[in-house]
This record gives structure tokens, C-alpha cells and sequence, in this order.
């Protein structure tokens, strides 16, 4: 395979507290290569979120190393996005304006932002509502703007920390075919986050498994499954379910079956 | 159909003059009709009613009457401007540092349960009867509550928001203007708000106590030879004046900040 685009060391991130320190991720090492989907599939408090945090330049004080694009993180050209698990949309602005806001931020050329800010809000259907305030939309359209904004800055890589775990099952599947449609179209590289084995199995191409406490990698599955793939598909739900099987034996049966 | 063409033409006509008149305008008309009505059985000593205050107003020269307004307003002015300052700015230490907050917020609470009369005392007796003694009494006492509105304000600042912000490679002035300071303006507008309100009254007490001019003095003074229909007029002028200032600036630029918030239902 070719050089990645992400490439972590023996990273390692501990929290200061009064009540002393707590490590939440220890010796973590992984690649990304361009143009993958790879899912970060762990446990809640596994340090899944701290891990894009760093990447995503929010925490700066860890140990090791991260490169991406070949040179250190701080340093580093390769543009990201990231969409939380919330929507974060600035609430005084319109849909269109929060898209605008981080057009802005990185000071992209204004000419183009409006063909983008249109290109983007249609592919994730929210044509039409260009010009409503956030609590107007539903949590599910609110989602969608959110991820919308992340495109529209055209990001080389982009984070997402559980971006469907807050929002109903019909609307979440429907947005994670989408989001694997938006994938394949504009050849993102995507770092997923989930505690959903289910939905690790439908997106990724690749999913890394985090232990807890502290967190670390503890195993590395490729899904062989062709896409385009659909969400009823026996084929992931088996994959989801030997995924499972495999983790709990991997981390001690006798603690699971207590 | 036909019921609403069956009824009298008259009520008719006071349905539709009913629909038109904004609801303020209505409550301000019953009340200067209660209060005429309740006139006609009390003196004019005790309560004139709205024509004999309207009347009286008019009685006094206007050229007077503009000189004690500016002096007020002048007075409110100053002290809302210099509370506004200091409120703003114990707000927002308080708000930012933690240790500031702890070192601070009790001066806050005591400033706040204080009379106002007592700083208004104090200042006199330390800076004497003047100008300058009456700003600081006036902003003294009134800047506590807009500091604990900031400092709610600041503290309620949505984290979350501004990581999103960094994320998408905001620098720290975007930071600043587009996410952090939307975030307070609702406080500050809030603030002003009681602010325009304590320092109005707090200026009148004070030109009651110790200045020889403004619409406090009027209002002694008129108190003084028992000609209520005087106090009354004086004290609707700056109702009048004070009540404008909130519609015709505060109101406004409140609607115009803030188009995007949803209505509160219960």
C-alpha cells in the first residue's frame, strides 16, 4: 500500500486532575490512508473522542508522534473538518451563513462560497432551507447542516465523532447512506468514531478496535464487504456480530460472562 | 356570515377601531380613564386628575422645564454610561477567572443589597454636594447588577461552540466577534435594560437629597408646597422620557439582534 496520510506513534494522552491522573490513551499507533473510511469502533470513556481531538488540533499537549501528509501535525497543510456529535451550529446565523462562517474562517476565496455553499447544502438535501435558523430544523436536518459545513471547505480528511448516535434510527440510517454516498462521490478520507458495532461494519473499510482504560488499539479488522453495500445486508450483520464475538474473547470471556 | 351582518352597525365599527389599536395604547387609555375617574372623588391636593396635571405641567415655563430635564437626563446619562463600564468589566473578570470570580463576587452581592441611599450619602459626604459626587453615587449603586448579568452571561459562553470554531481554523478575533460576543449580547441588552432603571430613580433620589436643580429637585419642591398636580406632571415627564428611551432604542436594536430566536411558548 502506498505511504499513509495519517500516521500515529506511540501516542499517549494524560489527564491532570486534582484527584490525580488519569491516562486516557496509552501507545496508540495507527495509519490512515487517503481516501479510506476507517472507523474507530470502542466502548464510551475508551478515549475514542480524545483521539480526534488531537488530530482535529483541539489538544495539543500529548506524547508521541502524528503526522499527517508526511509532516508534523502542527505543521501540516492537509486540511480537516470535523462534525461532532452534536450539530454545533451557531444558532443567530441562518443555515447558509453557518456554512459561510467557516468558509470565512480559512479566508477561501468568497466567489466560489456561494456555488459551494449550494452544491453542498443540496447534497445532503437541505435545498430549500438555506435561509433557516438552526432550531427551525429537526436534530436530523440539524446534523445535516453540520455536515454540510464540514464539506464546504472541501477538507482532505473528515472527522466524525459519533455523528448519528444523538438522533432517531430511521434518520440515521438514511444519513449514513448517504454518507457513504457523499464518500465514493467526493473521495474524502474519513475518520468515524462509534460505539455502534453495527454501523462500524455498514461504513468502514477498515475498523480499528479501542480497549478501555487506558485506551489503545486492540485490534485491526479490514471489512471485506463490496460496496455499495446495503444496511439490511446479512453479510454486515454477520460481520458485525463475529466483530463482537472476537472482541469480547480478545479482552477476557470470564469478565464479559459475569 | 350573515350573524356578524345582522349586528348594529355601531358595534360593528368598535370591533373593527378594536382591532386596530395596538393593546399598549388600550392599557394606557383605561388607565388615564381610572385615574379620571377616581380624581372626581379626591381633592386636588390628594389626586388631580389627567386634564388639571396636563394643565398644571403647562402652567410652568417650558424653557425651565427643558433645563431640569437636561440636568436629569444628563445625570442618568453619566451614571448609566460609567455603570455600564464598571459592570461590564467586573462582569467579565468575574466571568473569565475563577479566582477573580472568588475574590469579587461577594463585593458584588453586598454593593447590590446595599441602599442605594447610603452610597448616595457617603458620596456626598466625601466628594461634597456636586456633580461629580452624584455620578459616582449613581454608578456605584447601580453597576452591581449588571455585573452579575455579564458574568452569567460569560460564564453560560457555549464552549462547545468555539472548539467548533478553532476546529474550522477560526483565529482568535473571529473567535471573539462571530462566537463569543453573540453569545453575551443578550446579557448586555439585558443589563442595560435594569441599569436605565435603577439609575433613573437612584437619580432622582439623589437630586432630592442634595442638587439644586433636575426633576427630583421639581418634585421636592412641589412635594414641599403640596401642589400634586405638579408632582404628578413631573414625574410622568420622565416617565415619559425614560419609557422612550427603552422603545424607541432598546426595544429596537433587541428585535434587531435577536430575529433568531424562537419564541418561548409554556
Amino acid at each position: 500500500m502506498s505511504k499513509p496520510l495519517i500516521k500515529i506513534r506511540d501516542l499517549s494522552k494524560v489527564f491532570t486532575q486534582k484527584s490525580g491522573c488519569l491516562t486516557a490513551i496509552e501507545n496508540v499507533n495507527m495509519d490512515v490512508f487517503d481516501k479510506e473510511f476507517v472507523c474507530i469502533l470502542g466502548p464510551s470513556g475508551c478515549g475514542k473522542s480524545t483521539l480526534l481531538n488531537i488530530l482535529a488540533r483541539l489538544d495539543g499537549a500529548y506524547e508521541g508522534s502524528v503526522e499527517v501528509g508526511g509532516v508534523a501535525l502542527r505543521s501540516t497543510k492537509i486540511r480537516m473538518a470535523y462534525v461532532f456529535q452534536d450539530p454545533r451550529l451557531l444558532p443567530w446565523l441562518t443555515v447558509e451563513q453557518n456554512l459561510r462562517f467557516v468558509i470565512n474562517c480559512l479566508g477561501i476565496d468568497k466567489g466560489l462560497s456561494d456555488t459551494k455553499v449550494r452544491t453542498y447544502l443540496e447534497m445532503v438535501g437541505l435545498r430549500g432551507f438555506e435561509h433557516s435558523f438552526p432550531y427551525q430544523l429537526s436534530g436530523g436536518m440539524q446534523q445535516r447542516a453540520s455536515i454540510a459545513r464540514a464539506l464546504c471547505i472541501n477538507p482532505d480528511i473528515l472527522l466524525m465523532d459519533e455523528p448519528f448516535s444523538g438522533l432517531d434510527e430511521i434518520t440515521a440510517r438514511s444519513l449514513r447512506r448517504e454518507l457513504t454516498r457523499i464518500w465514493q462521490e467526493t473521495e474524502k478520507t474519513i475518520i468515524f468514531v462509534t460505539h455502534n458495532w453495527y454501523e462500524a461494519s455498514y461504513l468502514a473499510d477498515r475498523i480499528l478496535i479501542m480497549n478501555q482504560r487506558p485506551g489503545n488499539i486492540a485490534k485491526e479488522v479490514t471489512v471485506d464487504i463490496d460496496r455499495p453495500r446495503s444496511y439490511e445486508d446479512p453479510r454486515v450483520f454477520e460481520f458485525s456480530s463475529r466483530l463482537v464475538q472476537d472482541f469480547l474473547s480478545l479482552i477476557g470471556g470470564d469478565d464479559v460472562a459475569r | 356570515m350573515s350573524a356578524i351582518n345582522e349586528q348594529p352597525l355601531f358595534w360593528q365599527w368598535l370591533a373593527a377601531l378594536n382591532e386596530k389599536i395596538p393593546n399598549r395604547l388600550k392599557s394606557v387609555l383605561l388607565f388615564i380613564l381610572v385615574w379620571w375617574f377616581l380624581s372626581l372623588f379626591m381633592s386636588v391636593n390628594v389626586l388631580p386628575g389627567p386634564l388639571a396635571t396636563v394643565k398644571a405641567f403647562l402652567r410652568n415655563d417650558m424653557g425651565d422645564v427643558f433645563f431640569h430635564v437636561r440636568m436629569t437626563m444628563q445625570r442618568i446619562g453619566m451614571g448609566f454610561f460609567f455603570a455600564m463600564v464598571i459592570g461590564i468589566i467586573v462582569g467579565i473578570l468575574m466571568g473569565v477567572s475563577r479566582t477573580l470570580e472568588t475574590w469579587l463576587d461577594m463585593w458584588v452581592m453586598i454593593v447590590l443589597s446595599t441602599p442605594g441611599l447610603v452610597f448616595v450619602i457617603l458620596s456626598f459626604i466625601w466628594f461634597g454636594m456636586n456633580e461629580f459626587a452624584t455620578v459616582v453615587a449613581i454608578s456605584i449603586a447601580s453597576f452591581p447588577s449588571i455585573a452579575i448579568n455579564v458574568w452569567q452571561g460569560v460564564k453560560g459562553v457555549d464552549g462547545k461552540l468555539v472548539d467548533m470554531a478553532r476546529v474550522f481554523g477560526a483565529s482568535p478575533q473571529i473567535r471573539l466577534k462571530q462566537v463569543i460576543l453573540p453569545q453575551i449580547y443578550p446579557y448586555f441588552i439585558a443589563s442595560a435594560r435594569i441599569c436605565l432603571g435603577i439609575t433613573w430613580k437612584l437619580t432622582a433620589l439623589v437630586e432630592l437629597l442634595g442638587r439644586s436643580n433636575g426633576v427630583g429637585y421639581q418634585l421636592n419642591y412641589w412635594f414641599q408646597l403640596y401642589e400634586m398636580d405638579q408632582v404628578i406632571a413631573w414625574t410622568g415627564l420622565l416617565l415619559i422620557i425614560v419609557l422612550s428611551i427603552e422603545m424607541l432604542i432598546l426595544n429596537p436594536l433587541e428585535k434587531k439582534l435577536f430575529a433568531w430566536r424562537p419564541e418561548v411558548r409554556l
